[in-house]
């Protein structure tokens, strides 16, 4: 499996070189660049197109992407232009919050998802089934955008239970009790909501996969030996139901990050999604890149972590 | 209140925001009885009560991305930097409500023409926020900061070229800047900066001739150039001589501010100053719950939503900026380097120009989609620069019949259709290309079509929406062939010359007008006559009445810049002269905690 493993990892480099060269072309095509929204006054089209040559804005992307990639290999992602600031630095700072936040929304989802989803698939066609499979229904068809704003307008403003914005105010000193306490509070509505959003799918997955199982004959065989209810339940039931959902982790945690863009800019949580959004309207070319690669490479990793679950969850599947 | 030094490209809208708003395009009747209904504000408020002892003020800066956090007057770029400096930083002079240099502030300029000098002298007691003394220096030092290729400051500009041996330093040719001495040495009160030419706007704030702000060498000199901006020093603890320190920075979301025990002027009042950064769909629901005492860049389109907040009251002045029109007249030469007219452009008849700003009804536009808070622009010079260099002129008012004559004339003959041919007979599309941001953009954009089609020009929008702000200043600015005719939006420097906006050589001409008439009513703006400030006056309203016959710019809108103040917040102002954003230096509280009504 060790063999797998690295034969995968391998294999993402070439991958990410060519999300590397494809975004890294498409930003270039973005009309404007980042200069091109900030002047000052008495500047002339000379002293701009000193800076611009300066900054190398002038050369064809090859060679804009061969230096880009040449500083990347010494571990340096450039300077961003808006921030000021290096690339390297100001996503380690963005990430942790986004890190964080998928963390605490994950652990929302499956604490709500996987009880929700036993219950529909054991009690199937009760009142409790209807009520969970109806309030997925709901939450799948709502476009998030629009749960977020909802649940921040009624949570954030009008009943003013939670902060509206940012991931820590300005009152507490790191490193006390105080500050954690008070990032977890900036963090608990938005990962509420984006926790809830993803709900629907894990829901669908578990309580299919239990009913699914109720039928099998393993479980008829059992029933038949006098096994109590219980211990068919646990045992073989949701064992094997939650194979899938094991399965799923890794494509789920991927898809909080990418979802982190529409709810970091409606939270106003200055977290990576965040600043992706901000560097795509401003043209910050070297932070876009580095998180579109970021991003990539999550999504190779989470795909890759989701075979290497399955396979240790289920023997009978080998990744090769 | 602090000019900004910058001039700059900006939104329509200026907030772009994420909110649920439905708007129906909706057109305008010819009949202006909406107008007149601007709203003025006072600059100040008067809150007789008893001011408490120390107490902390809550400042909310409305923007939707964090801020990016230079501290240091030489290498910012960014307008919200420049407000989060607010209540450390303050310029080294001080000035008057109409721009003119006073010797209020912490040092004195003294112009001498003859010998092309002037010399900064700073007061005794001007100390940084950890004690040690202002030095000639500090003032040297801003200098070498914004002219260093390390830092790749974009301050560096032709302007202040004109201070010898600025370019030597700035190409590496020279270890340091001949035309800045020290009479009285490194640790004396005094610099001189020696001029090639001495230039009429020198007595006013924002001439960007010469620098109006110091920078701590003691503290800066040990970072390398190209380190400074990303160094703590800039970013985490900066060092000014305000008012106020900056004591804590919570990166892209928050600034604390403490008194500075040192300030020249006497210590503040305050204990402690926050500003947050505040998303603009959630600043009205803040200000109802009073959560902050001022608020910076109040959204204007959401104006009737949070105009009667109990407990606050709306101080504001007019902005440095205008909304215009601009019509497409040439293209940049980027082998000469200068704007190049085309007389046989779409848009090169003065009349088709003229009449399509007679065809706006721009007074309707500032009491409906800006509910008062705009009001329609009558010359490329606002009135805040005062009387004498703000030409009385009445500007493009609706006037579809004489749109209509102007056109006839001109030879725009209508056709059956109801639409206008060109004088050769052929068919007139005009492009109108637009900004997107905010609600009324799009609406915006289909009034100002409808006026049009009134007087038989058929106008289509490029691209058929309104444009991202990146992508549309790069159709502008490169003379993209689909664009006849934008709407586009000017922030002003505290100097009304509008040499750096108009001329042959300004790239940021965008409708690429050029005449000998203009070069030369702008030559007499900058030029050695106008030392005389009666000279220059007439000069630039000579300008205004040229430019406003041409047309190749028709300015459409002036704005209010409205600032919510909690009324428990005691000697408020945003007047241009008082030093500083809202006069920090006397500003205090009546109570200690916001009024609520």
């Amino acid at each position: 499996m060790w063999k797998t493993i690295l034969r995968r990892i391998l294999i993402m480099i070439p991958q990410l070189f060519l999300l590397s060269v494809l975004v890294f072309i498409l930003a270039k095509m973005m009309p404007g660049d980042p200069l091109s929204g900030s002047f000052q006054q008495g500047q002339s089209a000379a002293q701009m197109a000193a800076l611009r040559q300066q900054y190398g804005l002038n050369n064809p992307w090859y060679i804009q992407y061969a230096s880009w990639v040449g500083n990347m290999l010494h571990g340096d992602l450039g300077q961003s232009f808006v921030y000021k600031r290096s690339v390297t630095g100001l996503i380690g700072e963005r990430a942790v919050n986004t890190f964080w936040l998928a963390l605490m929304s994950t652990v929302i989802l499956y604490v709500i998802a996987i009880p929700a989803g036993v219950i529909a698939g054991r009690y199937e066609g009760s009142k409790r089934d209807s009520a969970i499979s109806v309030t997925s229904f709901i939450l799948m068809a709502v476009p998030p955008f629009v749960f977020y704003l909802l649940a921040l307008i009624f949570f954030g403003f009008f009943l003013q239970w939670f902060p509206t914005g940012g991931s820590v105010s300005s009152t507490y000193n790191p490193g006390t009790l105080g500050y954690v306490w008070d990032r977890i509070y900036h963090m608990i509505l938005p990962a509420l909501v984006a926790g809830i959003i993803t709900t629907p799918s894990t829901i669908q997955y578990l309580r299919t996969g239990v009913i699914d199982n109720t039928n099998q004959d393993f479980v008829r065989t059992a029933r038949s030996k006098g096994v109590p209810d219980r211990v068919i339940f646990n045992k073989h039931i949701l064992r094997n139901s939650l194979l899938p959902i094991a399965a799923f982790m890794g494509n789920q945690i991927t898809s909080l990050l990418g979802g982190s863009v529409i709810l970091e800019t409606v939270f106003s949580y200055p977290g990576m999604g965040q600043l992706f959004v901000s560097s795509m309207t401003s043209r910050d070319y070297p932070v876009v890149i580095s998180l579109v690669l970021l991003f990539g490479f999550l999504t190779l990793l989470g795909n890759l972590l989701s075979d290497i679950i399955m396979s240790i969850v289920d023997p009978r599947i080998r990744i090769e | 209140m602090k000019k900004r030094s910058v001039l700059g490209m900006i939104t329509l809208a200026t907030a772009l925001s994420i909110t649920l708003v439905a708007c129906g395009s909706k057109s305008s009747n010819s009949s202006s009885s909406t107008a007149n209904k601007a709203v003025k504000f006072p600059v100040s408020y008067n809150n007789t009560a008893k001011a408490v002892k120390g107490g902390n003020v809550n400042v909310a800066v409305v923007d939707d991305s964090p801020f990016k956090g230079v501290f240091n007057e030489e290498l910012y770029t960014d307008q919200y930097d420049y407000d989060y400096m607010g209540p450390a930083s303050e310029s080294l002079f001080a000035y008057n409500s109409k721009f003119k240099f006073n010797n209020n502030g912490a040092a004195t300029l003294k112009q001498d023409n003859n010998a092309k000098t002037i010399t900064i002298t700073i007061k005794p007691n001007v100390k940084w926020s950890d004690g040690q003394p202002v030095v000639a220096r500090d003032l040297v030092y801003a200098y070498e900061i914004m002219a260093n290729k390390g830092t790749k400051s974009q301050r560096y500009t032709e302007s202040l070229q004109n201070i010898e041996g600025l370019t030597e330093y700035h190409d590496g040719k020279a270890d340091s800047i001949s035309g800045l001495t020290m009479p009285k040495g490194d640790n004396g009160n005094t610099m001189v900066i020696h001029f090639k030419q001495m230039k009429p706007s020198f007595n006013t704030s924002g001439n960007g001739y010469f620098l109006e702000n110091a920078a701590p060498y003691h503290y800066l000199h040990d970072i390398a150039f190209n380190k400074l901006e990303s160094s703590d020093k800039v970013r985490k603890q900066p060092l000014f001589f305000g008012p106020y320190k900056i004591s804590k920075v919570v990166a892209g979301q928050s600034v604390q501010y403490t008194p500075n025990k040192y300030y020249w002027r006497g210590a503040p009042k305050l204990d402690k100053i926050t500003f947050e950064n505040v998303s603009s769909a959630s600043i009205t629901s803040a200000l109802k719950n009073h959560k902050y005492d001022v608020v910076y860049g109040m959204p204007a389109d959401s104006y009737n939503e949070w105009k009667n907040i109990s407990g606050y009251k709306n101080l504001g002045h007019q902005s440095l900026a205008y909304n215009y029109l601009g019509f497409k007249l040439g293209k940049w030469d980027n082998s000469k380097n200068e704007n190049v007219y085309n007389p046989k452009a779409k848009m090169a008849n003065k009349s088709l120009r003229q009449a399509m700003g007679y065809a706006l009804n721009n007074d309707e536009v500032a009491a409906k989609f800006y509910n008062g808070t705009r009001t329609r622009a009558t010359t490329l010079i606002p009135p805040v620069f005062g009387k004498d260099v703000h030409a009385n002129i009445n500007g493009y008012d609706l006037n579809i019949k004489k749109a209509n004559s102007l056109l006839d004339k001109a030879g725009y003959k209508k056709g059956k259709d109801g639409y206008r041919t060109d004088p050769n007979g052929k068919k007139l599309t005009i492009h109108f290309a637009t900004m997107a941001g905010g609600s009324t953009a799009q609406p915006l954009a289909q009034d100002y079509i409808q006026q049009w089609k009134k007087i038989g020009l058929r106008v289509k929008l490029t691209t058929g929406r309104p444009i991202e702000f990146n992508s549309f200043y790069d159709k502008i600015q490169n003379d993209d062939k689909n664009v006849d005719v934008y709407a586009a939006a000017w922030s002003l420097s505290s100097d009304p010359s509008p040499m750096d906006l108009f001329s042959q050589k300004a790239p940021f001409n965008y409708t690429r007008f050029v005449s000998k008439k203009n070069t030369e009513l702008l030559n007499n703006i900058d030029g050695q006559k106008a030392m005389d400030p009666a000279y220059r006056a007439k000069a630039l309203i000579a300008w205004q009445k040229y430019a406003n016959d041409e047309a190749f710019a028709i300015p459409t809108l002036y704005r209010e810049e409205i600032f919510p103040v909690n009324k428990r917040v005691k000697n408020a102002s945003v007047d241009y002269a008082s030093a500083n954003y809202l006069n920090w230096a006397k500003l205090a509280v009546t109570s200690n905690s916001t009024a609520k009504n």
